[in-house]
């Protein structure tokens, strides 16, 4: 288990991948998980517009 | 277990028809009405057609009950209430005449004397977030009012978080037609409510005494008629001694209702519904709480949706009767509403 960095929501570390990007259960904002030894999330990096390349 | 409903034929009676009739542990045995006495219950509510064979029954030929809802307009409550009482089972009035506990509340916002001051004591406000308990061996629920429920369960972990301000805190109000009940005038036709943002209280609205009964806070609301049937949003702007983060609102709503069936705690960073909103909510019993901080000035706005009919009125009196009675506190009312509506 981690907790959300945007409202401290436990965040459930079942199943979960390093690299993978789901939503928090209760603020629905973007979550990276980090590694699971031990769980760690983020919040995941937004994307940024890509303008001509 | 029998039920009776007092009252039977307004928008509150059949929300409490329409979840009693479907409640799992109910038999709805009589419902009364004085104008539709004879006629059958579908007449009145026709979504009800074909659920039920029950016929309006006038108030003289209503018979002993398990329970007791009483449906009647503000005023008349108070003389049908004590009567009940004496029969022995507990009663649930959905109006205000025993929602406040100060009988010098009532001149000053409902125009005259209390004429059973000492039932009051005897009420319990049918709030089950904050008197689960009591609640549990009431004789007397007082069901909240619709604005009231919305402002008090968007208020409430604010009052208790130790975060606010002195002076008092600004609730701004919107609500739908369904709120003014059947009766409601000229202000009910169609061509003064069709595309209506009306103040209809920019002061002195009469649930200012119930939101500031039950949560100890100086309160300034302002009501507002809006373009929709059912719904309330409660919009709260309360000053904070200092700069809030988001973190410690999340930490005080959890606080508050983290284990509560019908009360959601709703502020989401990513798409289109990211706060409280009524429209969702028609026909079920939730209370969709939300909260931004503001970080322009030391402010917490927060906010409370229901529907009216719902939370704010029958589900809410249901809820209220499922505790008392000891019953699931969901039983009947699952609805989990519709998308789109």
């Amino acid at each position: 288990m981690s907790g959300c960095p945007e409202c401290e929501a436990t965040v459930e570390s079942a199943t979960k991948i390093p690299g993978e990007v789901f939503p928090c259960p209760d603020c629905g904002t973007e979550l990276e998980v980090l590694g699971t030894q031990p769980f760690a999330v983020a919040l995941a990096p937004k994307e940024a517009e890509d303008w001509g390349e | 277990m029998k039920v009776a409903v007092v009252g039977g034929s307004g928008y509150v009676g059949g929300e409490l028809l329409r979840i009693l009739l479907r409640h799992p542990e109910v038999e709805v045995a009589q419902v009364t009405s004085e104008s539709r006495a004879g006629q059958p219950v579908g007449r009145a509510h026709p979504n009800l057609r074909k659920a039920t064979d029950l016929t309006f029954v006038p108030r003289a030929r209503l018979a002993a009950a398990d329970a007791t809802f009483v449906a009647a307009p503000h005023g008349q409550a108070h003389a049908i209430v004590p009567g009940l009482l004496d029969a022995g089972a507990p009663v649930f009035d959905l109006s205000a005449d025993y929602r406040l506990h100060d009988p010098a509340a009532y001149p000053e916002y409902y125009g005259a004397a209390h004429p059973h001051p000492e039932l009051l004591s005897l009420s319990v406000y049918g709030l089950p977030e904050l008197h689960r308990d009591p609640l549990r061996t009431a004789d007397l629920v007082a069901v909240p009012g619709c604005i009231a429920t919305a402002s008090i369960l968007a208020l409430h972990p604010l009052v208790r978080s130790g975060l606010l301000a002195d002076g008092p805190v600004v609730v701004d109000a919107k609500s739908g037609s369904s709120a003014s009940g059947q009766d409601a005038g000229p202000a009910g036709q169609h061509a003064e409510r069709a595309g209506v943002m009306r103040a209809y209280a920019p002061t002195g609205h009469r649930h200012t005494a119930e939101i500031e009964q039950e949560t100890g806070a100086r309160v300034a609301l302002s009501c507002h008629s809006v373009e929709a049937v059912r719904g309330v949003l409660a919009t709260v702007h309360a000053a904070t001694v200092r700069a809030v983060e988001t973190k410690e609102l999340w930490r005080a709503y959890r606080a508050a209702y983290g284990n509560e069936p019908f009360v959601r705690i709703v502020h989401e960073t990513d798409g289109i519904h990211r706060e409280p909103e009524p429209k969702i909510l028609a026909g079920t019993n939730f209370c969709d709480v939300g909260f931004a901080a503001d970080t322009h000035v030391p402010r917490v706005v927060a906010l409370g949706a229901i529907d009216n009919l719902g939370k704010g009125a029958a589900g809410n009196a249901v809820q209220c009767f499922n505790v008392r009675m000891g019953f699931p506190e969901t039983a009947g009312l699952e609805f989990l509403g519709l998308h789109p509506i």
